[in-house]
């Protein structure tokens, strides 16, 4: 939808003197110091695909506001390429477009929501949601009739005639996604849009924009300097640091392997439960940790050293058909069955359950309180992959890892054995 | 030796002895004259009919409204624009100018102001939105409006009666250079204040200058025009009384007679009248600057 090639900001009156010490590799200060140019933003690339949310984070001061500005030019990037999926027109380069190709660009598929909400005090709630539209040419009604459609649809239907400084913080970027949604662009950029928002009203938000995201399938491009909020919001997340992208990737891939020490310092607190994915943290059942105990009726049992009690029935397809413990034939059931029907509380000790290799942890967890028995997790054709035990969860939580990325020898193994 | 400590000696106590007066006084003559010989039927054919017919409409349109009607008119204006108090004031204050005697003699002056307010506007408005948008042209203006603003009055009127005449209309003249700079200057303020912010959104949903300017900008900056307004309307009451030297009528004709005559009371009243019009408008024009759309955040 959109692709980045080697995007560079400089700001300053000479840019261009900037260049060739970038390419010669010296840091930003240096640069500053040398030719008295700010760096924004250097060589950066990436794609964001249709429909998708791309979280761009990092801290204050990385570029990530200037990033977001070359994207719609209302900064105009030094060097580097930009281009955009048109519905029309096919592939456009933004960075080539004429002034008013660019206005076009801006009128119809590429929109915008600001972190200080910029609404225009002097109009209406309405009005301010209608104003793309008005300068699509629209005519009144149409655009009236349409802004509140979206006013609705962000739970604000009855303040079209306030003033925005009669609303709250929330209420008010309620207002500026509205606005943003209105023109019907394709691509919505978002630049901290609820930085300024409350905690609470912050989750609220974005449970809220996943929601919208889902309805309305726009392409949203994203930015914020808080980890947990791109983690719950983001298909995926580039992190920036001194202007450049450090790491880009899923949010379990960049929880699990953090690239770098700053990475890995910014994941350290966040929570992993709703990130990591069973398929990550289970361990495998093709590891020495499992072995065949025997066959029967075209059934493979197979059990753990750990809990050779505990016998697994797979077909020739390694679909399970049947699990024993100690010889008793144990109840089989899906892990969103199992929330859905057992009882809170009551933890049976003869129900297996099996879930999707990208069930979060959270939920696998939630399972665990239904259950004494580890779950399994099967891969999409609903092969058993692997098995989630106390150790796993525990290992998924505290070091944010399974065992096929631990470098370290296998545990289970160890413990097994002793 | 001694002829160079001469010079010296003068260099320090006497230095613009050295040599003959400038003769700024000549050239200015000169010019004046140049400009009175060459563009005299030209000020008067083409700059002279549009302030005059202005001024007449205006005049003869608040002349056809009976006093009456007119205190009732400003107490409406009054109420609307600011609130109930300034309406209320507002009435009273005129009203208390018509009972010292001078009501026509009030009228004059309001429509000369609102003429001459008018035509602030009218140049000043465009002047002060390019300064706005330009740099250069707002560098070059800087010097003309300090010209405008701080040249004392009496120096051009005499140029003024040389190039129109006596009467309204070189005082009118007088009037719109004297009070059109904060019109200019504080439209181009607040054009200016306008926060970026709503700027680059107006930007972000692919809008052209133009509708920026007037979608966004121009409205935000309302206040502070409204506040050049004031400034402007303030001007050129003051600028009315010195402008009776030149035969302009109204109040400013009172206090001059007034003057003249050594008639303490006369001059008194047309004096009270001009501070009274004056609050009038102040307040009016103020409560509209507190009111437009871009003062409500």
């Amino acid at each position: 939808m959109i692709r980045a090639e080697g995007v560079t900001k400089i700001f300053g009156p000479a840019p261009e003197t900037a260049l060739p010490l970038l390419e010669a590799g010296k840091g930003k200060s240096e640069i500053q110091a040398e030719t008295g140019q700010v760096v924004g933003v250097h060589d950066v690339s990436f794609s964001v695909e249709p429909g998708e949310v791309f979280v761009i984070m990092g801290l204050s001061g990385s570029g990530k506001s200037t990033l977001i500005r070359c994207i719609n030019r209302l900064f105009e990037p030094t060097a580097g390429h930009i281009f955009f999926q048109h519905p029309d027109e096919g592939e456009v380069e933004i960075t080539g477009l004429s002034d008013e190709r660019l206005r076009m660009l801006r009128k119809h598929h590429m929109s915008m929501v600001f972190q200080n909400f910029a609404l225009f005090p002097h109009r209406s709630v309405l009005d301010n949601v209608a104003y793309g539209l008005e300068v699509q040419g629209k005519a009144r009604d149409e655009r009236h009739r349409h802004a509140r459609e979206m006013l609705e649809m962000v739970g604000l239907g009855d303040w079209g005639n306030a003033y925005p400084s009669e609303l709250s913080g929330g209420m008010q970027q309620r207002v500026g996604l509205a606005r943003g949604l209105a023109t019907d662009a394709s691509v919505l950029l978002m630049d901290e849009p609820f930085s300024a928002l409350d905690p609470l009203i912050k989750v609220n938000m974005q449970q809220e924009l996943k929601k919208i995201q889902q309805q309305l399938g726009r392409t949203i491009l994203f930015i914020t300097h808080d980890l947990d909020e791109a983690m719950r919001i983001g298909d995926h997340i580039a992190i920036m640091e001194e202007g450049e992208i450090i790491q880009l990737g899923t949010p379990e891939e960049i929880l699990v392997n953090p690239r770098t020490e700053y990475v890995a310092r910014f994941v350290e607190h966040a929570d992993p439960t709703a990130v990591i994915t069973a398929g990550t943290i289970a361990q495998p059942l093709d590891s020495q940790t499992f072995r065949t105990v025997s066959e029967a009726d075209g059934l493979r049992f197979v059990a753990a050293d750990d809990l050779p009690a505990l016998h697994y029935g797979l077909d020739d397809q390694g679909r399970l058909q049947e699990a024993r413990l100690n010889g008793q034939r144990l109840e089989i059931r899906s892990l969103d069955e199992a929330l859905e029907r057992e009882a809170r509380g009551a933890r049976r000790e003869d129900l297996l359950m099996l879930c999707p290799h990208q069930t979060v942890l959270r939920q696998v967890l939630r399972g665990r309180t239904r259950t004494a028995l580890p779950t399994l997790v099967t891969d999409a054709e609903g092969r058993v992959t692997g098995l989630i035990d106390e150790l796993q969860l525990i290992r998924g939580i505290l070091e944010k890892r399974g065992p096929s990325a631990d470098s370290e020898s296998l545990p289970v193994a160890e413990e097994a054995s002793s | 030796m001694s002829e160079i400590l001469e010079l010296l000696r003068q260099l320090i106590t006497d230095p613009f002895g050295l040599l003959e007066a400038l003769p700024v006084r000549q050239w200015i003559t000169d010019a004046v004259n140049w400009v009175v010989s060459n563009f005299r039927d030209f000020f008067r054919s083409y700059l002279s009919p549009p302030v005059r017919g202005a001024m007449e409409l205006i005049q003869t349109a608040l002349e056809a409204i009976p006093p009456g009607l007119f205190l009732v008119g400003i107490f409406l204006i009054g109420w609307r624009a600011a609130s109930w108090r300034v309406g209320l004031f507002s009435f009273i204050a005129l009203a208390l100018v018509g009972f010292m005697g001078v009501w026509n003699a009030l009228v004059v002056t309001l429509s000369l102001v609102i003429t001459a307010v008018l035509f602030c506007m009218l140049i000043g408005l465009p002047l002060g939105i390019l300064c706005s948008r330009s740099d250069r042209f707002a560098n070059a203006m800087r010097p003309i409006l300090d010209i405008m603003q701080t040249t004392p009055p009496f120096v051009y009127l005499v140029p003024a009666v040389m190039l129109f005449g006596i009467g309204n209309v070189p005082g009118l003249i007088a009037t719109i250079i004297f009070a059109m700079p904060p019109m200019i200057r504080l439209t181009n303020l607040g054009i200016r204040q306008v926060s970026t912010e709503y700027i680059e959104a107006a930007e972000a949903f692919g809008s052209t200058p133009r509708q920026i300017l007037w979608k966004v900008q121009f409205p935000l900056a309302l206040p502070t025009v409204m506040a050049g307004l004031n400034q402007t309307i303030m001007l050129a009451l003051s600028m009315v009384v010195i402008a009776a030297i030149i035969g302009a009528g109204g109040l400013g004709l009172e206090v001059y007679a007034g003057l003249e005559r050594l008639n303490i009371g006369q001059a008194f009243v047309g004096g009270i009248g001009i501070v009274l019009l004056a609050m009038v408008l102040d307040r009016i024009t103020q409560g509209l600057g507190e009111k437009a759309p871009g003062k409500s955040k």
